[in-house]
């Protein structure tokens, strides 16, 4: 079995974001990144299942130099192999161009299965997943919390709203996003960190995925990020707890909201 | 010779820095040092499952046979997460020292360690007192010349006052024999001064962790805290004293990676190296743990807020095996004989 991982490089969680002087993106000179979180319990899920028997997992992500980190990382934690996809082109990509870059790479390696996290954990749009599914012309489920692989199919557990679980059966080949929380994510182990500088990590440009610059060009382009305005005429109300209560409902009723 | 850290040395501490900002927060610490063993359930597990305990065991007990130089970064992380497990005696002294002794010590008890089944208590001149002998497996005292190895029956242990709620201190009592050597003469005294090194040289590296952890956290209050209108950082009082922390720390780091390197490729400066840095380091720690305190204000006294994790365990390691003064002392004694 051959399971594609696909991974986004994010800012790390504890990171201090400031918006960058063009004002449609954040400041990422000086920013330590990681692997998203909800990639990573894709890459758990599918180390999961190579664990349980015979499976490839090969990782694959798109950015500039940096991103090599989170392969390693990845390949440390007991990837097979991985892809990185760097190419001017893709500066700036949106979720289709990223989805159109990854889907090359799906072709070309055929996987069974393809993991990915729900959204990332930046532009936390969740579009990427369902575009590569559509692309590839794949089955697929999101916000997935559990997983069991038999034979052709896998069965997994979505996530909807209130609590409550759907379970669905997909045919092999299938893309799957997964939820954050499906598993506990392993660390990558000093000797995997080690090993993982003998694993195959390719490099590719955008050409090389049979691709042109304008097939991956946005169509989306970010006008403005900013901080919302602060609001004013906020009131603390001041008395014990029983003439604050009165308070407010006086409050409310001058609204005319009761 | 390029002076720097590898690309895995660097990976091996962003994945133990990762692991430990999910296991070892400061209210896991602080909850440790309430609890019997002073250490943190199952965390000493999962280290040896990483590979970080055996790191320094070979490969053929079930280690990686890394070395001190793969410690430097490590011990800094553990240092900043003032990790309350017994990193630094079993795993970055005591498995070297047992490997170089080798035979049936070696062979019982490095795959122990690396297994995460053992910890090794040391008792090594000039430290008066032994850290974690209630959690001890084994023991390797020092007794003049002689390194003896003991099983906790063979000890009598008596707790300590010790500032450190994690690093607890026990003073040993035991007679050395015939029986429990297991190294004497030439080879004892350089073992022995080998191991002094490794020690102070790990201490060191936790320093400049705890003394970054310190500035950081103190950084980042004084960007948040507003007196007169204005953050406390801007005040020149405020961050003149956080420059000058900044500067230990940075003066002390290239000396640990340098001693780290000596003491690695046995250069004859290894001790005067490691004294320098241990000196250093605890210097930097100290000096951070003042100007943390300082700026923090009364909150940073108090027992809720866990300034003091990071605080007693510099003033704990800064004593450890030598404080600045006794490395001082032998560097001059080095540098003038």
């Amino acid at each position: 079995m051959k399971i594609l991982v696909c991974l986004k490089q994010v800012p790390h969680k504890d990171a201090r974001l400031d918006i960058a002087g063009h004002g449609t993106w954040i400041d990422d000179a000086n920013l330590k990144f990681e692997i998203n979180d909800y990639d990573n319990y894709a890459l758990e899920a599918a180390l999961r299942i190579k664990d349980a028997g015979e499976a490839e997992v090969i990782v694959a992500t798109i950015g500039p130099d940096r991103v090599v980190q989170s392969l390693r990382t990845a390949l440390g934690m007991g990837a097979d192999r991985a892809v990185h996809v760097k190419d001017e082109a893709l500066e700036g990509s949106d979720s289709l161009g990223v989805a159109k870059s990854l889907a090359a790479i799906a072709a070309q390696e055929s996987p069974d299965l393809i993991l990915t996290g729900l959204m990332s954990d930046d532009a936390n749009y969740g579009l990427t997943g369902p575009m590569l599914a559509e692309l590839s012309g794949l089955p697929h489920a999101t916000g997935i919390v559990s997983c069991e692989h038999a034979g052709e199919s896998i069965t997994v557990e979505r996530e909807l709203e209130g609590g409550a679980l759907e379970v669905v059966e997909l045919p092999l080949p299938a893309l799957v996003t997964v939820q954050t929380g499906m598993n506990e994510v392993r660390y990558a182990s000093l000797k995997g960190i080690m090993q993982a500088k003998k694993k195959p990590l390719e490099t590719k440009s955008v050409a090389d995925l049979g691709l042109q610059a304008s097939d991956v060009a946005p169509k989306v382009t970010i006008e403005k990020i900013y901080m919302p305005p602060k609001g004013e005429g906020a009131e603390i109300l001041q008395g014990s707890a029983a003439e604050v209560s009165q308070q407010l409902v006086t409050k409310i009723k001058e609204l005319g909201l009761l | 010779m390029r002076f720097a850290f590898s690309e895995e040395q660097r990976l091996f501490q962003e994945a133990l820095a990762g692991m430990l900002a999910e296991q070892c927060p400061p209210e896991a610490v602080a909850e440790a040092w309430n609890g019997d063993s002073g250490r943190i359930p199952g965390l000493w597990a999962k280290l040896a499952e990483m590979g970080v305990v055996g790191l320094s065991v070979p490969e053929a007990h079930g280690g990686l046979g890394l070395d001190q130089l793969d410690w430097v970064l490590l011990l800094q992380e553990a240092g900043r997460a003032a990790l309350p497990e017994p990193l630094l005696e079993t795993s970055a002294v005591a498995a070297p020292l047992l490997s170089e002794l080798g035979g049936e010590l070696a062979n019982e008890w490095l795959p122990r360690i690396a297994a995460g089944e053992a910890v090794v208590a040391l008792g090594l001149d000039p430290a008066p007192w032994v850290a974690d002998a209630h959690e001890a497996d084994l023991f390797l005292l020092q007794a003049g010349d002689e390194i003896h190895a003991l099983s906790p029956q063979e000890v009598r242990a008596t707790a300590q006052p010790s500032v450190d709620g994690a690093r607890r201190l026990f003073r040993v009592e035991w007679e050395p024999s015939e029986r429990t050597r297991a190294a004497a003469g030439e080879g004892g005294r350089e073992l022995l001064a080998l191991t002094l090194d490794r020690a102070a040289l790990g201490a060191a590296a936790q320093l400049v962790g705890l003394a970054r952890a310190m500035l950081d956290r103190s950084v980042d209050y004084a960007k948040k805290r507003e007196q007169f209108g204005q953050a406390i950082g801007a005040f020149q009082a405020v961050k003149h004293q956080l420059s000058d922390a900044l500067l230990q720390i940075e003066f002390a780091r290239p000396l640990v990676a340098h001693a780290a390197y000596t003491l690695v490729h046995d250069w004859y400066t290894r001790s005067r190296d490691v004294s320098t840095a241990k000196a250093r380091a605890s210097d930097a720690a100290l000096q951070c743990a003042k100007t943390a305190l300082q700026c923090h204000g009364a909150i940073g006294y108090s027992f809720e807020y866990p300034l003091h994790l990071w605080m007693k365990r510099s003033w704990s390691l800064a004593a450890a095996h030598g404080d600045a003064a006794w490395h001082r002392s032998r560097l001059a004694k080095l540098l003038l004989d």
